[in-house]
Parts: structure tokens; C-alpha cells; sequence
């Protein structure tokens, strides 16, 4: 469709509150008569909680209650079902038994009168324990190998053969450190009881996911709860679903009869806020000698808690993204003494897809052949895991267009050749992919009789621009300036909306709210034609609104504002619902991208940076540019910290977190930015909604930090097949 | 200034300072930071915790001038002092230049560091010691860390910022 709003770029529609300091944000609501919560933290990562001692941070300044496993009222586990949309990121409730499972686990919530006070009490509480030993710190720090999961497995033809018969293949296992998601604002609840309704505000990436999981927690008809996020200072994962420290906080305002805010301090949101978890994968790859591949073999373990079971599915993409008659994927789990995993960026495939991507690097280097052939070579124009047609896939004009802009064709295949004074340069691609994803959604819209236009959803804006896209979606459709639409999210009561995941949110929450729209013009009509209106008698179907005004076809237009004024209408009101349909049947819907990375690295001083970066990226339609490119361009960036610096360091000796903080937790700054330049095609997806967007938040991350390693082994010569690469890595394999 | 120090009243301290150019007077114990007061007491909370360990960034503000990470600093540290927050940033003439520039290069995501940013931002550009090429603006810029990784338009905002600052020096606007 012709479109003069959607698909260009608009500065953010909410991009004035977050300049001048009005966004609310969860940690900015205060209320009437609030308390500070202050959680304990277990300080073992593995045994018994034997004895608190209390008394003295009773009997501190401001202190009004402190809550534990002996002092805490009886609830209900949320059935954290997705279907049921009550997911929760930890089933055990707060203080639920006295074992300690993971370092920083929760043992005690003070509760006082003001912050400093709450803090205070809560560095005063002495616990103790009875440790075990035994506790594992990390999947990298053990022999064990999990458990199988059956329902992750894939196979398709004969790997074993296959690759047992291949003229040329490699096996290399490849492991990943824990990562933070290190979102700026951390985790935090303020919960507050009026008249047993249960009303919370939560830095929070589904409020509806919450909502029905604190009444189910809490034994609640869904009526009586209300969950608020209008401001997300990001999740990136973490946020999908509810922590306990929101559950303590709720029910501590409930016993004391008072709001509680609980703000984790970021020592406490690293250990127990959820990470992304460690990773082994075995890559076998097998290849005719014209780089045909025979034979794709993906073994995986992640790891997760002792008290929830997060399956990180490392190996989803990888029958997927090339031709290949015979592929296996595996998954186990093994469980570890540190704080449960959790979604983060392209949970699963961005580090399926990093060993996936290296392991064909070392292939295109068993075959003596360029990486980017080698991957050309085994292009697919259909899904192989689906057996369906793409709906749009344009990886090859990715290819293409990166590779000129970075200057691929000057590339010296052999490692170490490339210099540039005491650097060498090492030059490195990598595919990115994520799926298109999208859910059913509703929205309500309402057109004003002051002019205004408001559309509401159940879904959240973490970042990502989604204010600024559903804007553009009223404005597109009715010709209403933006700064005459109301756009309200981030809130439970609102028409359910989807989670803020999985890159689905526009492609989900647009056409509901077009739906929305539609149906409230369609009020508008038979209003403007109804008895008294400004199109009295005329058929409704001939009417068209254009520029926020309806218009018959003998030219006559008049503003629905007018209309609705004349008519004493104080608004009409449209609800809409939309959901993927049967086009699931026809197509497989996929993004897909490409990297290209130069790193420089400097021997003498041992030195290594990221110095440049060129990625096309194809997610159909961008339905903000700008935004969407942000995404992109903010993925390499989180990608560069998880090639070069980024590793939860849990102590082996008592899988106690280490690095609990942004010094000895290293994410990219300002100053390790290398030049990046993103290119996002423009190829609008129609068959997967009427707006033709699949999503940008995440597949950038895809496949980067791959796309870095290749580069640092050309540059080098040394294959790091464990992540992060720290200098040490570098000096000494 | 009047350096004689904040007066004790019954175990909480006395503190009279300025904010975003209005004299504000608080008595509060001396544990409390900057960052607690303009956020809990003040009601600014345009002003962000990301870390309370002065490693993120977000919580930065202006003290005479200067940046400063509000919560490496105790309150009554700042008696007599002046502090500007994001919210004293715009003028009545409008946004900063470095909110319309931040604004026009979509220099941001969930916005939650944005103020710390813009903060650093300012003082940079007001700031001799520190060059106006990519490689001395990132290096300065470094105190403050974006998870959403908007670095690349934070650095083209501040570019296009100094640019107006220096036109609008020209035409005898801000001085």
C-alpha cells in the first residue's frame, strides 16, 4: 500500500517525555503513605537457611515489618501456563521453604519507612546457614551433561551417515558464558491495596501476563488486579515475566495495609533478575567438496535454576537457515546453583546461531573456500523445517549489498595477512535470522469529538517505538496529525495486548488496531448519516475519511470532529481484535540478515577492537525507520559485548556470583563504538499482516558476535570457540 | 559561597541549595545522596538510578556546572551549590539544543539513561578541555553507559548540538 506516514521516519511520539524527565517510570510512582521494601539476599549459593537474626534491624530507625519464610502469608503458585498467559519466571513464591537453590535468592524483605532506612535494616539482618557442598557453578564448570529433552529434538534424513560419508566436515564444541541483560532500570514493583483490589506498578515487558499471574498468586477474580507500565527503562527478556520480588512486595503491602515500593538494587536484579544462561553446543558439520552441505549436526545443553526450568532452545533455527537434507538438533538441561535464566535477546537462537555461524566459518576453512560462497552455495528459497514457501526472503540482495559496502572483495582469505601499520585487520561475516512471530491481539479506539483520536492496547513500549508505530498506524489510516492521537499502553485493564518479545509486538498490535479503527469510523459513518448528521441519509458505504474528515463522493467533507459535535457525541468508539490466520498454512515467515565485521588487532599492545561493522538487514517493512534501524544498530552493540567482554563470572568453589555490577560486569560504552552501517531493505511482508513489518528487536543480535569471532580468527589465526574473547583468550591459545 | 557547613538539628542535618534555579531547604539525615533527594524529596525524578555505584551513569546531574553522578554524592555535600537537573534543561523559549538534537537523531530507546546523557551532554559542549571530533566526544561520553546501545545517535546528536549551540552563540542568543 501507499503509505505517507507508515514506513517514514517520525521523530517519537512520546520522545518529549523522555527528554524532559516526565516519562513515569515504575521506579518514579510514589504514593500516598508508601513504604520501601529492601530484599536480603541468601549469601550461599547451596544449603539450608538455619536462623535469622532480626532483632537488631527491628529495632532500627523507620523499620515497620521484615518478612520471611516464617512471617509471610500462605499463596498460591501461579500454574505459569503461556497459554493461560500467568507465566511467571520463577514458580517457587518468595520464602516459600528454607532450602537455599542460588546465590542472592531471597531470605528476608524489610520493609521500613523510607529507603535509606529499609537499606539499612536489610545490611543489618544476619543469617545462618547450613551449606552444602557440591554446589555447581556453572555448566562450564562441570562434567555433567543434563538431561535430555525430547520435545526439542529435530531430525530430519540421515545426519549420521551422511556425515560419516562427507569428503570433508569438522566437529567443534563451542561454549558462551552467562550473560546480564544489564537494562538500565532495574527490576521494581510498587503494589498497593484499595478495597482488595491489588493494584501494581511494574517495570514490566507483559502487563497482562503479570496481572493474571498475581491473581492467580494471590487467589483474586482478574477483575480485582491491575497492572501499570507505561515506561519501561528496558527489559530485554527479563521483564516478560514476574519475579518473586514483586509477589514479596505485593504481599507485604497487603499485611501492612500501606503501598510498598521494592527497587532491586543491582547487585540483587544481576543474581536473581534473570540472565541469559551459559551454553555448550557441538556443531558436526559435513560438506560435498563444492561446499554442498550433507549433513548439519547440532548438540546443545543450557542451564537453568533448581527452582524453575528455563529451556533456552539453542538449535531452533539451525534446520532452518540452509538447504540440507540431514540435520539433528538435541537439547539438554542441566540445573546449577545460580540464579534462574530467563529470555534474553533472541533467547535460544542467538547463541545457536553464533555456533552455527562459526562452526561454518571453520567449514568455509576445511574447504579452502570464501564464507560468504559457502553460504551462498546452500541458499534456500523454501523453509526445509517447514517444507513451506518463505513469505519474503531476500538474504541474498543482504548478502550483496553488505559485502560491496564493506568492500568484501578485498579480502585476503589468508589469516593474518591483512595489515594496516601494527594492526591486523581480520575481516568476518555471519548470517543473522529470527523468526516472525505474531499473536492475537485486541485494541480499542476512540475518534473525539475535540478532534483527537485515542488508541489503547495491553501491550507495552520498552524501547522499541511502539507509541510511535501505533501513532502512525492512526494517523496513516484517518489523516489525523500525530499530535491530535492519544496512544495508551501499558496497562492490563486496556484490550489484551501481547508481551513486549519476540520481536511481535507491531506486527501483532498494528492491524488490531487498525481493526480498531476501522470499526470506530464505521460508528462514525452511521452516526454522520443517522438522523441529524452532517451526511443525513447518504449510504454509509460511500462515505471515505480523508485527513480527519469524512468525505462523500460529490466532495463534500466535513471533520468527524464536527460531526460528533453537531450530533452531541462526546466520542464513537471502535474495538478491534486480529490474529494470525491461515496463512501460517502457506508460508514460513523469517527475517534474514547479514554481518560483516572488521576487527583490528594490535599485537604489541594486545589490543582488540571492532572497528567496523556493515549489516543488511531484511525485516519487510520498517514501519519507523528510524526506530527500526536503532534497534539493528543497538543489537550490534549488544552483540560486541557479548563476542569481547560480557561473562557472568559465578566462583567455582561456591557458585557465588562474582561481577554483580557494571565495573566487573563489562557492557560496551560510548567509546568502544566501532563505525556501524545498517541497511534495512525495504521488502514489505503482506502476507504475513496488512502493514507488511516481521519485527526488528532482535535478529541483529543475531549472528554479530559470530560474525566478530571470524574476523579475530582472520585477523589472529587463533579459533576462540568460547565466548566472551577476552584478551587472555587471545594472547594465550 | 558560605563554606561554615550544613547546621545539625536534632541527628538531621540542615541543607539549603539550589535547584534547577529555585532555593530549596531540607533537613535530612546525612546518609541521604543527591540522587534520593531530588528524586524522593524533591519529586525530579527525571534523575535515574541505574547502579547507586556511580559505574552507569544514569543518575547524572549538573553541580555548579559540573557533571556529577547525584548518587556518589551526599546531599549535604551541596550546601550553597547550584544543581540542574534534566527537568531545568529546557528553557521557556523551549528544549535545549540537546534535547531537540536528541529528539531529531532518535537518540535513545527506553530513554531511561537519556537524562544522565543529555546532562553529560551539556557539560561536554560547554566543556574547552574536550574536543569536538568522534573519538574525544565517545571518550568523554564514557561515564555513561545505554544498554539500548543508541551510541551511534547520542554521538550524531551531540555533533548537530554543537552546531546550534555555536550558531545560536553566533546570533547572540545563549551565551
Amino acid at each position: 500500500m501507499d503509505t505517507t506516514i507508515i514506513g517514514h521516519r517520525t521523530p517519537r511520539v512520546d520522545g518529549e517525555h523522555k527528554l524532559t524527565g516526565k516519562a513515569d517510570y515504575t521506579v518514579d510512582w510514589q504514593a500516598d503513605g508508601m513504604l520501601h521494601g529492601y530484599p536480603v539476599p541468601a549469601s550461599i549459593a547451596h544449603g539450608v537457611l538455619e536462623t535469622l537474626h532480626l532483632e537488631q534491624a527491628r529495632a532500627m530507625p523507620g523499620v515497620v515489618d521484615i518478612f520471611h519464610h516464617d512471617h509471610f502469608p500462605e499463596l498460591y503458585r501461579s500454574p505459569s501456563s503461556a497459554a493461560h498467559q500467568d507465566q511467571v519466571s520463577e514458580v517457587r513464591l518468595p520464602f516459600e521453604d528454607e532450602r537455599i537453590y542460588y546465590d542472592g535468592q531471597y531470605v528476608a524483605l524489610v520493609v521500613a519507612e523510607s529507603f535509606e532506612q529499609a537499606r539499612a535494616a536489610a545490611h543489618a539482618v544476619r543469617a545462618d546457614y547450613r551449606q552444602e557442598p557440591g554446589a555447581v557453578a556453572s555448566l562450564l564448570d562441570t562434567e555433567q551433561e543434563g538431561r535430555l529433552l525430547e520435545s526439542e529434538g529435530v531430525c530430519r534424513g540421515d545426519p549420521d551417515t551422511a556425515f560419516d560419508q562427507a569428503p570433508v566436515k569438522i566437529d567443534h564444541t563451542y561454549h558462551i558464558a552467562a550473560e546480564s541483560h544489564m537494562q538500565m532500570e532495574m527490576h521494581a514493583t510498587l503494589a498497593e491495596w484499595r478495597d482488595g483490589r491489588l493494584i501494581v506498578h511494574e517495570s514490566s515487558q507483559g502487563v497482562v501476563y503479570q496481572h493474571k499471574a498475581l491473581a492467580r498468586i494471590f487467589g483474586l477474580p482478574d477483575e480485582q488486579v491491575e497492572v501499570v507500565s507505561h515506561y519501561i527503562g528496558s527489559g530485554f527478556g527479563n521483564k516478560l515475566f514476574m519475579w518473586p520480588h514483586a509477589v514479596a512486595t505485593a504481599a507485604a503491602s497487603q499485611m501492612l495495609g500501606r503501598p510498598v515500593k521494592t527497587v532491586l538494587p543491582r547487585q540483587q536484579d544481576m543474581e536473581s533478575g534473570g540472565n541469559r544462561p551459559a551454553s555448550r553446543q557441538r556443531l558436526r558439520l559435513a560438506a560435498e567438496r563444492d561446499g554442498r552441505l550433507l549433513s548439519m549436526r547440532h548438540d546443545s545443553t543450557t542451564e537453568t535454576s533448581f527452582v524453575h526450568a528455563y529451556v533456552d532452545s539453542l538449535g531452533s533455527a539451525t534446520p532452518s537457515l540452509y538447504a540440507c537434507d540431514n540435520v539433528t538438533i538435541s537439547q539438554r538441561l542441566l540445573e546449577v546453583h545460580h540464579g534462574t535464566p530467563c529470555p534474553m535477546r533472541a533467547p535460544g537462537e542467538t547463541s545457536g546461531i553464533h555456533a552455527l555461524e562459526t562452526a561454518l566459518d571453520e567449514l568455509a576453512n576445511a574447504l579452502e573456500m570464501d564464507p560468504l560462497e559457502l553460504r551462498r552455495r546452500n541458499y534456500n528459497r523454501s523453509d526445509p523445517a517447514k517444507d513451506l514457501p518463505w513469505s519474503s526472503k531476500h538474504l541474498d540482495t543482504c548478502y550483496d549489498n553488505a559485502a560491496r559496502r564493506f568492500g568484501w572483495q578485498h579480502r585476503d582469505p589468508t589469516p593474518c595477512a591483512m595489515r594496516d601499520g601494527d594492526e591486523f585487520l581480520g575481516w568476518g561475516m555471519a548470517t543473522a535470522s529470527w523468526g516472525a512471530m505474531r499473536m492475537s491481539c485486541a485494541a480499542r479506539v476512540e475518534l473525539r469529538a475535540d478532534g483527537s483520536v485515542m488508541a489503547a492496547c495491553g501491550t507495552q513500549d520498552i524501547g522499541t517505538g511502539t507509541y510511535t508505530v501505533v501513532a502512525q498506524t492512526v494517523a496513516e489510516l484517518t489523516g489525523v496529525a500525530l499530535e491530535n492521537i492519544e496512544v495508551r499502553l501499558g496497562e492490563s485493564t486496556l484490550p489484551a495486548g501481547p508481551l513486549s518479545g519476540g520481536s511481535m509486538v507491531t506486527a501483532t498490535t498494528l492491524p488490531a488496531v487498525a481493526a480498531a479503527l476501522r470499526d470506530a469510523i464505521d460508528a462514525l459513518k452511521e452516526a454522520a448519516t443517522g438522523e441529524g448528521g452532517a451526511f443525513e441519509g447518504s449510504d454509509p458505504q460511500r462515505l471515505e475519511i480523508q485527513a480527519g474528515a469524512l468525505v462523500d463522493q460529490q466532495g463534500t467533507r466535513v471533520g468527524f470532529a464536527e460531526i460528533l459535535t453537531t450530533l452531541k457525541l462526546g466520542s464513537v468508539n471502535g474495538e478491534g481484535q486480529a490474529a494470525p490466520g491461515d496463512e501460517k498454512r502457506q508460508y514460513s515467515f523469517r527475517s534474514f540478515g547479514a554481518h560483516f565485521v572488521e576487527v583490528r588487532w594490535d599485537p604489541g599492545i594486545s589490543r582488540l577492537r571492532v572497528s567496523r561493522v556493515v549489516s543488511s538487514i531484511d525485516i519487510g517493512r520498517a514501519i519507523n525507520p528510524a526506530a527500526a534501524r536503532n534497534q539493528v544498530e543497538g543489537s550490534i552493540v549488544m552483540g560486541l559485548g557479548m563476542a569481547l567482554t560480557e561473562k557472568l563470572d559465578y566462583d567455582p568453589r561456591d557458585a557465588r556470583l562474582i561481577n554483580n555490577n557494571y565495573t566487573d560486569y563489562i557492557v560496551p560504552c560510548h567509546a568502544d563504538m566501532p563505525d556501524i552501517d545498517v541497511e534495512l531493505l525495504d521488502n514489505p511482508d503482506y502476507a504475513f499482516n496488512e502493514f507488511g513489518a516481521r519485527g526488528v528487536g532482535e535478529i541483529g543480535l543475531t549472528g554479530i558476535a559470530a560474525a566478530i569471532g571470524n574476523a579475530v580468527y582472520h585477523a589472529t589465526g587463533k579459533r576462540i570457540r568460547d565466548l566472551p574473547i577476552t584478551l587472555d583468550k587471545v594472547m594465550t591459545l | 559561597m558560605d563554606h561554615s557547613g550544613p547546621t545539625r538539628e536534632g541527628g538531621e542535618l540542615a541543607l539549603a541549595l539550589t535547584v534547577n534555579g529555585e532555593a530549596r531547604r531540607l533537613t535530612l539525615p546525612p546518609n541521604v545522596t543527591l540522587l534520593e533527594v531530588l528524586r524522593d524529596r524533591l519529586g525530579l525524578t527525571g534523575t535515574k538510578k541505574g547502579c547507586d555505584h556511580g559505574q552507569c551513569g544514569a543518575c547524572t546531574v549538573r553541580v555548579d556546572g559540573q557533571a556529577m553522578n547525584a548518587c556518589l554524592r551526599l546531599a549535604v555535600m551541596c550546601e550553597g551549590q547550584e544543581v540542574t537537573t534534566v527537568e531545568g534543561l529546557a528553557s521557556e523559549v523551549g528544549l535545549h539544543p540537546v534535547q531537540r538534537a536528541f529528539l531529531e537523531h532518535d537518540a535513545y530507546q527506553c530513554g531511561f539513561c537519556t537524562p544522565g546523557q543529555m546532562m553529560s551532554a551539556s557539560a561536554l559542549l560547554e566543556d574547552e578541555r574536550i574536543g569536538s571530533d568522534d573519538a574525544a566526544v565517545r571518550e568523554a561520553m564514557s561515564g555513561n553507559i545505554c544498554r539500548c546501545g543508541a551510541y551511534k545517535n547520542i554521538l550524531e546528536a551531540i555533533h548537530t548540538a554543537r552546531e546550534e549551540l555555536a550558531s545560536q552563540r553566533k546570533e547572540g542568543g545563549i551565551s
